[in-house]
C-alpha cells in the first residue's frame, strides 16, 4: 500500500518535474511546479514529517509561487513562446549539469546503502513539530535568528526600492498590492485587450495615470 | 485486508461528509437569502417548496441546465482549472475537524472518534490547503482574458495574502495555550470547567483578529472587493457561467463554512457544550450527538454573523482595506501573541 502510494507521488513529482522544463507557456511550468511541491508534502507525510509537509505547502506552494504566478501573470506570456530558440546555447550546460546531479544522486545511493533504515523505523521525533521547535530555539538559535533577521532586511529592501526615495508626494501612500495596474485600464490609448502591466506607485500617481488629476500623463511602462 | 476495510470506511466518511457539507452550503445560500430578506424588509425566496426549502435545488438544477460559455481567448486549460482548484481546497479542509468526542456504539464495546482524519499538524493542514485555494482566484482572474477578471483576481490575491498574516498570527495564542498543533487535542483541553474552558476567554483579541482576517480571507462584505460590482462587473468570475460559475460560489460558501468551524474548534470549544459530560457522561452516544449537535449550532451562529455583517455593513476602499490589515490587524495581532506569551511565561501553571 505505501509501496503504491510513493510511487504514485514519485511518479507525479518526477512528471510535474519534467512538465516544468517542457513547457513552452511559463504559466503552465509554474503550475507544474506547484504539483512537484504538494507530491512533495506527500511524500513528506508518508516519511513520518507531517509538519515538514504542512510548512512546505504553506510556505512553496501557498506563498513563494504565488509570487511567481503573479510576475509571470503580469508580464507578456506570449514573447517568450515565439522566441524559441533565443537560449539554445544554454542545452549542453543543463545536460552536463544534469549529468553531475544524477552522478551525485547514484553516489548518494551507492555509498550510503548499508545506514538505510526502514521507513517505518518507529522511535524517531525528526520532523515532528515539537522537536523541530525546540531544534530551532535552542541549537540554531543564532542561524534561525540571522535568517529572520536577513528576512527582515530583504523586506525593507523591497519597500525601499518600491517608494523610490523621494517621489511621493507627503500626501500620497502606497498602497501593499495596488501598484500594477493592467495598461489597457490606465492607458486610453491602448488597445482595449492589452493586459501589460502599468506601475504605480501610490494612489496620488494612480490618480495621475488614470487621468483623474486631469493631467495629460498617459504612458508609463 | 483490514486496511482495505479501513480505506473503504475512510471513503464512505469522506463522501457522507462531502454531502453533508453541499447540504449544509446549500442551505446557507438560501438562510443568507431569506435572512437578507428580513433585514432589507422583503421576502426573499419562499415560493419553491414549503417556505423556499426546495429552493437550492432549483437554483441547482438552473446551473447546471444554463449554456457554458468559454471566451474564446481564454486560455482553455487554466480555465477549466481554476474553479476546481477552488472547489478542491475548499472541501479538502472538512476531513481535519473533529465535530464529537469519541463515542461508544451502543450494545457494542467499538468506540469510534467523530472525526474523519486525525492529523498531528490539523490546524498546518487546514492553513496549508487553504492557502492553495487562492490560485482558483488568482488564475481564473488570469486565464479569463479580461480586464475585470484580471482586477478582481488581482484583488482577491493580494487581499488574501495580506490578511492570512493576521489570520495566521491570531491563531498562535490559541497554538501557545494548547501546545499542540492537533485540532482533537485543543478541543480536548478546552472541555475542563464543566465544558466551558473555552480559549476565547484567553484570547479575546486573538478571536476578534481571526474573525475579521477570516471574513476577508472568504472575499465577504465588507471584505467583498475581488468582486465589487460596481467597478468590477463581477469580479474573477465575470466571465464563469454555468456550473463553472456555481464551483466558485460553492467554494465561497464552504470557506466560510471551514473558517466558522475553525473559530468553533479553536475558540468556542469545539464540540464541548456546557454540561453535557456531567449529565450524560463521557463516551455515551447521547453524549457525542450533543456535541455533535452543539459543534453544528456554533458553526451555524459564526455564518449566521457573516449573513448579518453582510446585511449590515458597506464595502470597504481597497486602499483603506490594506492600511487595516498592515496597520491595525498585524500589529493587533503581534500585540496578541506578546501578551499570551509573557503570561504563559509569569503564570505557567494557569
Amino acid at each position: 500500500m505505501l509501496a503504491l502510494l510513493f510511487i504514485l507521488f514519485a511518479a507525479l513529482a518526477i512528471g510535474c518535474a519534467l512538465a516544468v522544463v517542457a513547457q513552452r507557456n511559463p504559466l503552465y511550468s509554474a503550475i507544474s511546479l506547484i504539483g512537484v511541491f504538494i507530491s512533495l508534502a506527500c511524500l513528506y507525510v508518508m516519511l513520518a514529517a507531517p509538519f515538514i509537509a504542512a510548512v512546505q505547502v504553506i510556505v512553496y506552494a501557498g506563498a513563494i509561487m504565488v509570487l511567481v504566478v503573479f510576475v509571470i501573470m503580469l508580464l507578456n506570456v506570449e514573447e517568450e513562446e515565439h522566441r524559441r530558440t533565443r537560449l539554445k546555447f544554454l542545452v549542453p550546460v543543463a545536460v552536463a549539469l544534469s549529468a553531475v546531479l544524477i552522478a551525485e544522486v547514484a553516489f548518494i545511493l551507492v555509498s550510503v546503502q548499508e545506514f538505510r533504515v526502514s521507513p517505518t523505523a518507529g522511535g524517531s521525533n525528526v520532523g515532528v513539530t515539537s522537536s523541530i521547535g525546540s531544534a530551532l530555539f535552542t541549537r540554531y538559535l543564532l542561524p534561525f535568528e540571522i535568517t529572520s533577521i536577513l528576512l527582515l532586511m530583504a523586506i525593507v529592501g523591497a519597500m525601499t526600492l518600491a517608494r523610490r526615495g523621494g517621489l511621493l508626494s507627503p500626501n500620497a501612500r502606497v498602497i501593499p498590492g495596488a501598484q500594477l495596474f493592467a495598461r489597457s485600464m490606465v492607458d486610453p490609448m491602448a488597445a482595449p485587450d492589452d493586459l501589460r502591466a502599468v506601475e504605480a506607485d501610490s494612489t496620488q500617481e494612480a490618480a495621475d495615470l488614470l487621468g483623474m488629476n486631469r493631467r495629460d500623463r498617459n504612458e508609463s511602462a | 485486508m483490514d486496511t482495505a476495510i479501513d480505506i473503504a470506511l475512510k471513503f464512505a466518511a469522506i463522501t457522507v461528509a462531502f454531502t453533508v457539507v453541499l447540504l449544509i452550503v446549500a442551505y446557507t445560500v438560501l438562510a443568507e437569502r431569506r435572512v437578507l430578506g428580513l433585514i432589507q424588509g422583503r421576502l426573499g425566496p419562499n415560493r419553491v417548496g414549503y417556505g423556499g426549502m426546495l429552493q437550492p435545488f432549483a437554483d441547482l438544477l438552473k446551473f447546471i441546465f444554463k449554456e457554458d460559455i468559454v471566451p474564446d481567448k481564454s486560455t482553455r486549460f487554466i480555465y477549466f482549472l481554476a474553479p476546481v482548484i477552488a472547489t478542491m481546497a475548499a472541501l479538502m479542509t472538512m476531513i481535519v475537524y473533529p465535530f464529537g468526542p469519541e463515542i461508544r456504539i451502543p450494545f457494542t464495546s467499538i468506540t469510534i472518534p467523530l472525526v474523519i482524519a486525525h492529523f498531528d499538524v490539523g490546524l498546518l493542514y487546514v492553513l496549508g490547503v487553504t492557502s492553495v485555494g487562492v490560485y482558483g482566484i488568482a488564475l481564473a482572474g488570469w486565464s479569463s482574458n479580461n480586464k475585470y477578471s484580471l482586477m478582481g483576481g488581482l484583488r482577491s490575491a493580494a487581499q488574501m495574502i495580506s490578511y492570512e498574516l493576521a489570520l495566521g498570527l491570531s491563531l498562535i495564542g490559541v497554538i501557545l495555550l494548547a501546545g499542540t498543533l492537533d485540532l482533537a487535542q485543543i478541543v480536548e483541553l478546552q472541555s475542563g470547567w464543566h465544558g466551558f474552558r473555552w480559549f476565547i476567554f484567553f484570547q479575546p483579541l486573538g478571536f476578534l483578529i481571526y474573525l475579521i482576517a477570516a471574513i476577508a480571507e472568504t472575499n465577504r462584505v465588507p471584505f467583498d472587493l475581488p468582486e465589487a460590482e460596481t467597478e468590477l462587473v463581477a469580479g474573477f468570475h465575470t466571465e464563469y457561467s454555468a456550473m463553472k460559475f456555481a464551483l466558485f460560489f460553492l467554494a465561497e460558501y464552504i470557506n466560510m463554512f471551514t473558517v466558522s468551524m475553525l473559530a468553533t474548534t479553536l475558540f468556542l470549544g469545539g464540540w464541548n457544550v456546557p454540561f453535557a459530560e456531567d449529565i450524560f457522561g463521557r463516551g455515551t452516544f447521547l453524549f457525542g450527538l450533543v456535541s455533535a449537535i452543539g459543534f453544528l449550532l456554533k458553526v451555524i451562529f459564526f455564518l449566521f454573523i457573516y449573513i448579518w455583517l453582510r446585511g449590515t455593513l458597506p464595502r470597504f476602499r481597497f486602499d483603506q482595506l490594506m492600511d487595516f490589515g498592515w496597520k491595525i490587524l498585524l500589529p493587533l495581532a503581534l500585540l496578541s501573541i506578546f501578551i499570551t506569551a509573557t503570561l504563559i511565561f509569569l503564570f505557567p501553571n494557569l
